[in-house]
């Protein structure tokens, strides 16, 4: 497959827009500008059927319908580069490699909604991309691509960067508002929905970098070609990160509707010389572990949620025969704990309770009420919380209590676990990560 | 320069620097972000004091701008190191044995997870996910980000941070 | 309207209201834990789960709208069980100390475990700690129970408007924090106490000394703090106060505060908001120092005696200077801090029996003349405005004071307006507002009228006239365009001028707030009209700040030379009897009888007002003069003066609750009744006339005199004090209860005519109370040399009152609560000017005027002009009021402070505040 979104990251100098100028870039974007309406350009994304490549899979041409359609000015576009998944370092190659492609899909976006100002909220732990990032938008500026009058047209869109500081959540839309806004990230009521009051209660609307990333071959090639690409229902070429035991880890362009065998097998080069496949994540670790038997699934929104599983944000990670995934999941657990913004009760108290519970049974003193109280937290997260963050908690222990339940009794019978004959460290007291301070008094 | 015109130059840089970011943001409190990491820069992590000049500067109150700064992770809430080791911690890293890194971190520098080294040189953050999964173990010092880490190649990258 | 059903049952609401409330309005109740009325929805703790027909998930009924046909189910076993998982949720990490936690017995999270279960626990690893933290005098936080509902945050940013707490940290590591950490230092509204749902934010005042069940008595009064009259509640034991609480409605009284669900409306014009004073202030009447008995001089010492025998000998001295001297040598100061009741019976026993119009009160220093000069502009009635209007206006200007000091929860209205958006123009420095304002005006406090000049002249060119009043318009014609050159020396640019007209001119319904402050200086009357040409041209409501309770009570139950009871000019009924200026001038005049008033007498002639009497008294021609609920020694200005002249009467009867500086000066000291130990009636700001109830039981046996409680103070209030000496000096009638004092005011004054106790029990007393107030004195006043630049000082610093948060009078420095937040006075100064003569916080100085000299800590603001000092008048010792002179406006009658320009040197000893050096009262 000919590559759109990471065509010639292999230059070394790609990332500069000499380079990128060269290779045919800002070129849709002045063809949008000079011959088609924003009109044209919203209804090019609605034929394309592109979904959301954040996670959640929403029309993107839908959600610009309705943007465009309220009459509040101004509009606010904004790129969610909050990666924060773990597992997921898809869009990296883009903000590092490819920064232009970004921008020009992001004004080409702007001039579409009509909109004014963009910010890109990059997570914090991307140090090196907001230098590249940074040192791109001045580019952009500096050759007329942003600023007051781009391209000679009298049409102006400005475009910063915001650093985030370390806060998964925020890759949740409104709490990215929030963050945005200089306040704590967490999750607002909806409705109102961003598309209508978003950010400084303006028509916001955001976007993943990939999506944004795709906009320009859309507006390139129309709609009805892009859509040909990939699966029936959600099109596109879409990047994987591919991590965990394979040869060839790495992010790979391929088509949506891709099954997850032959991404393992057919591009990464497999497992290592005789391992056993054990499970695979599919989209990031709030999607449910997937085992062995499932991996014929195609990769899209549709398969993976008929499968048990979902889509998320097309983060791999694979585990062969060495991996302890009790450890897997209570790291997963401890994840959401640290990550839970504690707005809501259920998600803030239940992903610390599920973390405790593991860490226990990992390191030696589970108990045999422990799955089933493990089970009950996870119902009575699931379905409840303010936002999906403790859906995912809940749904991955689902999955996990489900389909990896012998190991897990393993744990608890035994007091040790079963690849390496230990106990696992309790990791239960701290984090040892950099988290709030205790208050001094 | 004595101390004090030094500190005052700070000050001002400061100052000038958050107003600067207010031409970014249509509204003052968005500039808290981006100001608590040009502050924590001059303090070298968010101390009291330096919450409170952020306050002085943008207006917004130092209770809430406290509120904001302890709920992101990545904001030094307390004094560090010179340099500031952040590993990763999160599936990927793990399952490629960050363990023994952290084990070797204690053992080579006397460094814990959330400690800084008697020297006073290095910090070490356990980090969720930094997004180099394709490359793991993976850490960040100072900003620069390392990957493919063995006992060895760290032992290698920090000789560069004195 | 909204059709939905919510359990099988149909209800109509209008379409903004939430399921919540759509539930309250038919009576379901749906338990919540972050939800509380008036905050913003949250939508945090899940406890209001709900069901909707067609939606897949449960939704959290205190943030979904209702929509039309939405069909609701608010309990289910789902639903049970979900609450119930919440609840263990918050168990997990929510100690279960209850039998040591102040909020037992009305705590939320308690009562709903209680119905909804998790009663065991499934958590085996330990709990979430974190250490008690009593680093603030107030409020022990523990924060081990807060179960992050962030109503306290919500409270502090949202109403209040404090931004004194925070969430910090994340997840389950989230704590709330004030910026210190440990100290609160902030405005100590105590509001996040009233939200708190469990025992986390909890005062320190009665730590493991209150229980609910330990309130053998509730009841609902008003505040007696300042002139706001916040509805609360007293919740007492054993005749003491253990708690005060807002009061938030009906039925609350008996029940707990902010109760799970409750969505019912917050009450009363401070919608359950009280301020520091209110809610932790009143201490104070439990003070040891109280006045316990009746104490009368003799061979130069107050010596306790009877009651019989104190109140004989008021009679009878009265008498005797009554004999001897006239009528007229006879004067009385009324109080502001008493009820109607108490303030009717003093004018009584001096106009009826004594044959007196010699009485007044602190009103005058600025709130009556200021009062009366606006009625004159603008009619009868011109501040009776209600207080939870201001935020609904669009627009607010405030001069001459900090509301959100002097008049807390007035303030908070102006706050919330500029949460609305409304715009907020202050004129000079209000702290309290700074966060609130669109821009601060900040003239040279003697020269506002320049900057209110200019505003006025380009006003009235962008509004124009509108022909309604005449008077005032001539007046607004007549002032000049003050010069680019005064107004540079009032440091303000023309551009803010411009601004402020513009922004003005744009105000559709405006508010115009007046403090004391502005009537402070030379040219009071000036400042005075010209505010009330700005809100004569933007047709607004006009506020008069009070700091006492009742200084509107005082007014209308004539306690004034001019007027009595129900504002009746006493001269105008001197024509009304067509009685001969002649007759006047030589006493002769037969005393005329006061309406229905049973065989009382007053006489014709306007009598002495506060300045007058202490003339008189300079002048020897003031013999006796009783003075209730007053502290002139240490309230007033030159207090040399002051103590010349009390020294020159040769009966002072001074009738309060503590032995203030005044009082060790008098023949006769009366112990009095606080506002929580007296049952009365209290007229607020708005003229909104409130009930104020005591919470001492009623003794058995109606209208025994005895209300001695073994050994602790006599809480007799004065009007009974004052009918036992009236009766003594011949008044006929007798009263048993204050509803019997009450009843003849409402016969007496044509403004309270027919109003009963019960139906100012009712709420909504709200001038004039459906009677015809009393008409025919407005349209007639002047104005000081209109057109004329003022008069102005240059480079000169000037000693001004501070008007703190904390402090009330003098009062509150016997409130040890209020004391342990704000115990020392300061001499308040621009940062830059302080820094320009080497002064730094905390450093001594002394302030020296022409009469005297203040040692005083240093306290810095960025904010305030430069050629002031501000020190407040609250503490022992240190009265900056008495160090400066005064004038009267002559035209308005109000107090002008004179003699206040001042000289500040760096001091090496000790300050007054702490050491109780320099001019002052020392410790008897």
């Amino acid at each position: 497959m000919e590559k759109i979104l990471l065509k010639n990251i292999d230059n070394p100098d790609s990332a500069g827009i000499e380079e990128y100028i060269r290779a045919g870039g800002y070129k849709t974007l002045e063809m949008a500008v000079t011959q088609m309406t924003p009109r044209d350009i919203i209804d090019e994304v609605k034929n394309s059927g592109l979904r959301g490549r954040g996670g959640a899979g929403f029309p993107t041409g839908m959600k610009w319908q309705i943007a465009s359609m309220d009459p509040k000015f101004p509009k606010y576009l904004i790129c969610n580069a909050d990666e924060g998944e773990p597992g997921t370092f898809k869009d990296r190659p883009i903000l590092e490699k490819n920064p232009h492609l970004l921008i020009e899909g992001m004004v080409i976006s702007a001039y579409a909604l009509q909109s004014t100002r963009g910010y890109i909220y990059l997570r914090g732990e991307y140090p090196l991309a907001a230098g590249i990032l940074s040192r791109a938008i001045s580019a952009a500026y500096g050759k007329g691509y942003l600023g007051n009058d781009i391209l000679s047209r009298r049409f102006r869109f400005d475009l910063y960067l915001h650093r985030g500081a370390g806060a998964y959540i925020c890759g949740e839309e409104t709490a990215l508002i929030e963050s945005l806004e200089g306040k704590r990230g967490q999750p607002r009521v909806k409705p109102p929905f961003p598309v209508n009051a978003g950010v400084w209660n303006k028509p916001t609307i955001i976007n993943n970098v990939e999506t944004f990333a795709n906009i320009p071959y859309i507006t390139e090639v129309g709609g009805k070609t892009y859509s040909k690409i990939g699966s029936k229902d959600s099109p596109g070429p879409k990047l994987f990160s591919v991590s965990g035991k394979v040869v060839k880890p790495g992010v790979y362009e391929l088509p949506m509707g891709i099954t997850l065998r032959e991404i393992i097998y057919g591009h990464c080069g497999g497992l290592m010389e005789g391992r056993t496949l054990k499970g695979v994540i599919p989209g990031g670790v709030s999607t449910p572990i997937l085992t062995p038997e499932k991996i014929d699934c195609q990769m899209d929104f549709v398969h993976l949620s008929k499968v048990g599983s979902l889509f998320g944000s097309g983060a791999v990670i694979v585990f062969d025969d060495t991996v302890c995934l009790v450890k897997v999941y209570e790291r997963i657990m401890q994840f959401f704990e640290h990550e839970s913004c504690g707005k809501c009760v259920p998600c803030r108290e239940g992903t610390g309770w599920m973390r405790n519970i593991l860490g226990r049974i990992g390191s030696g003193g589970g108990t045999d009420e422990d799955l089933d109280t493990l089970e009950d937290v996870a119902k009575n997260v699931a379905g409840k919380t303010f936002c999906p963050l403790g859906d995912g908690a809940a749904n991955v222990t689902l999955a996990f209590l489900k389909q990896y339940r012998d190991e897990i009794e393993y744990h608890v019978k035994n007091g040790k676990c079963p690849v390496d004959g230990l106990p696992h460290k309790d990791n239960r007291e701290s984090h040892g990560g950099q988290s709030a301070p205790v208050e001094q008094t | 320069m004595t101390r004090e015109e030094m500190e005052s130059k700070d000050n001002e840089t400061l100052k000038d620097k958050i107003t600067g970011m207010k031409r970014t943001y249509p509204s003052i409190q968005s500039v808290l972000m981006p100001a608590l990491y040009a502050v924590e820069q001059s303090y070298g992590w968010l101390s009291q004091d330096a919450i409170q000049e952020v306050s002085n500067h943008t207006g917004v109150p130092a209770a809430e701008i406290k509120g904001v700064a302890t709920f992101y992770s990545m904001y030094r809430h307390e004094p560090m190191g010179r340099h500031l080791v952040q590993l990763c911690t999160n599936v990927s890293c793990l399952i490629a044995g960050v363990e023994d890194l952290v084990k070797f971190l204690d053992k080579k520098y006397g460094l814990l997870p959330g400690g800084t080294t008697k020297d006073g040189r290095l910090s070490l953050c356990l980090m969720e996910c930094i997004g180099a999964c394709g490359n793991p173990p993976a850490m960040l010092v100072d900003g620069d980000a390392y990957d493919n880490l063995t006992c060895e190649a760290i032992e290698q990258i920090l000789e560069k941070y004195e | 309207m909204i059709t939905l059903t919510i359990n099988d049952r149909e209800v109509s609401v209008y379409g903004t209201a939430t399921i919540l409330e759509a539930a309250a309005s038919v009576g379901i109740k749906i338990p919540t834990l972050c939800y509380f009325k008036g905050l913003d929805s949250f939508g945090g703790c899940r406890m209001c789960l709900v069901e909707i027909e067609r939606v897949p998930r449960l939704q959290t009924a205190c943030t979904v709208r209702v929509t039309e046909g939405m069909v609701v189910r608010t309990e289910s076993e789902a639903i049970t069980a979900a609450r119930r998982a919440m609840l263990e949720f918050l168990l997990i990490n929510h100690p279960l100390d209850c039998p040591v936690c102040d909020k037992a017995g009305e705590c939320d999270l308690q009562d709903l475990v209680a119905i909804y279960g998790a009663h065991e626990g499934r958590f085996l690893e330990g709990k979430r700690t974190h250490p008690e933290n009593f680093n603030d005098p107030f409020i022990v936080r523990n924060m081990d129970r807060c179960i992050l509902c962030t109503r306290c945050t919500r409270m502090c940013d949202g109403p209040q408007g404090a931004y004194a707490i925070a969430v910090t940290g994340r997840g389950s590591h989230s704590f709330i924090e004030p910026f210190s950490g440990g100290r609160y230092n902030c405005e100590y509204c105590g509001n996040c106490l009233t939200v708190c749902p469990v025992g986390a934010i909890m005062s320190r005042l009665h730590r493991h000394s209150y229980r609910p069940w330990y309130v053998e008595r509730e009841v609902e009064t008003v505040c007696g703090f300042c002139g706001v009259g916040c509805t609360m509640v007293l919740q007492m034991r054993g005749g003491s106060i253990i708690r005060t609480m807002p009061y938030v409605g009906e039925g609350a009284v008996t029940g707990s505060y902010g109760s799970a669900g409750s969505a019912a409306p917050a009450q009363g014009l401070n919608k359950g908001l009280l301020c520091v004073r209110g809610r932790f202030g009143y201490d104070y009447l439990e003070n040891n120092e109280r006045l316990e008995t009746p104490l009368i001089r003799k061979k130069g010492i107050l010596e306790p005696v009877t009651w019989d025998e104190a109140l004989s000998y008021v009679a009878s001295g009265l008498k005797d200077v009554k004999a001897v001297h006239g009528a007229k040598s006879i004067g009385a100061i009324a109080s502001g801090r008493c009820t109607n009741e108490d303030n009717y019976m003093l004018q009584k026993l001096m106009r009826f029996v004594i044959g007196t119009n010699n009485i007044d009160s602190s009103a005058r220093f600025y709130y009556s003349p200021a009062q009366s000069y606006l009625e004159r502009i603008f009619g009868h009635g011109v501040t009776a405005n209600l207080i939870p209007g201001i935020a609904n206006a669009d627009g607010v200007l405030v001069a001459g004071g900090d509301p959100t000091a002097i008049n807390p929860i007035l303030g908070l209205q102006v706050r919330a307006l500029w949460r609305k958006r409304g715009k907020i123009i202050v004129v000079g420095t209000p702290s309290g507002l700074r966060r609130f304002v669109n821009y601060e005006i900040k003239p040279h406090p003697y020269l506002e009228e320049a900057v209110l000049g200019a505003i006025v002249t380009r006003l009235a060119a962008k509004k124009g006239f509108r022909g309604e009043n005449d008077n005032i318009e001539k007046y607004i014609k007549a002032t000049a365009m003050p010069g680019e050159q005064l107004l540079k020396k009032a440091n303000v640019s023309k551009e803010i001028v411009d601004q402020a007209a513009e922004d003005l001119a744009m105000m559709k319904s405006a508010v115009v707030i007046i403090g004391p402050e502005l009537m402070e200086r030379p040219g009071a009357s000036k400042n005075l009209f010209l505010v009330s040409a700005i809100a004569y041209l933007t047709d607004a409501r006009i506020f008069l700040l009070s700091e006492r309770p009742n200084y509107q009570g005082v007014i209308d139950m004539g306690c004034a030379p001019d007027i009595l009871p129900g504002g009746r000019p006493i001269e105008a009924d001197v024509l009304q009897h067509k009685i001969k200026d002649a007759d006047v001038a030589d006493h002769k005049i037969p005393e005329h009888k006061i309406k229905d008033t049973a065989w009382t007498k007053a006489p014709v002639r306007k009598g002495l007002n506060l300045f007058a009497m202490i003339e008189a008294a300079l002048e020897g021609n003031l013999k006796a003069l009783y003075v209730m609920g007053e502290n002139p020694v240490f309230n007033f200005p030159d207090r040399r003066k002051i103590e010349n002249a009390l020294s020159k009467v040769d009966f002072l009867i001074v009738h309060d609750i503590f032995m203030t500086e005044t009082a060790r000066r008098a023949d006769v000291v009366l112990p009095a009744a606080a506002w929580t130990e007296k049952d009365g009636t209290f007229t607020n700001l708005e003229r909104r006339l409130q009930r104020v109830r005591s919470g001492i039981p009623t003794m058995p046996g109606r209208g025994s005199v005895s209300y001695h409680r073994g050994g602790g103070a006599d809480k007799r209030p004065e009007w009974k004090t004052l009918a036992g000496i009236g009766r003594l000096m011949g008044m006929k009638e007798n009263y048993l209860t204050s509803s019997d004092v009450w009843e003849e005011v409402s016969r007496v004054s044509t403004l309270h005519a027919g109003l009963s106790y019960d139906r100012i029990a009712g709420g909504n007393t709200i001038w004039p109370y459906g009677s015809e107030p009393f008409r025919g004195v407005e349209g007639e006043f002047e104005v000081e040399a209109p057109g004329m630049p003022p008069a102005m000082d240059d480079g000169k610093i000037y000693l001004l009152q501070e008007r703190q948060l904390y402090h009330s009078g003098s009062i509150t420095r016997k409130s040890k609560a209020l004391m342990s937040i704000s115990c020392e006075a300061h001499v308040l100064l621009n940062a830059g000017f302080a820094e320009r003569c080497g002064l730094k916080d905390g450093d001594k100085v002394i302030v020296t005027t022409e009469t005297g000299s203040l040692t005083l800590p240093v306290k810095t603001d960025r904010e305030i002009p430069e050629n002031v000092a501000y020190v407040p008048n609250n503490f022992d010792n240190v009265s900056p009021l008495g160090i400066i002179g005064y004038t009267v406006d002559g035209y308005l009658g109000s107090i002008s402070l004179s003699g206040n320009v001042v000289t500040i040197t760096k001091a090496d000893g000790p300050s007054d505040a702490a050491a109780g050096e320099g001019y002052g009262d020392k410790k008897e």
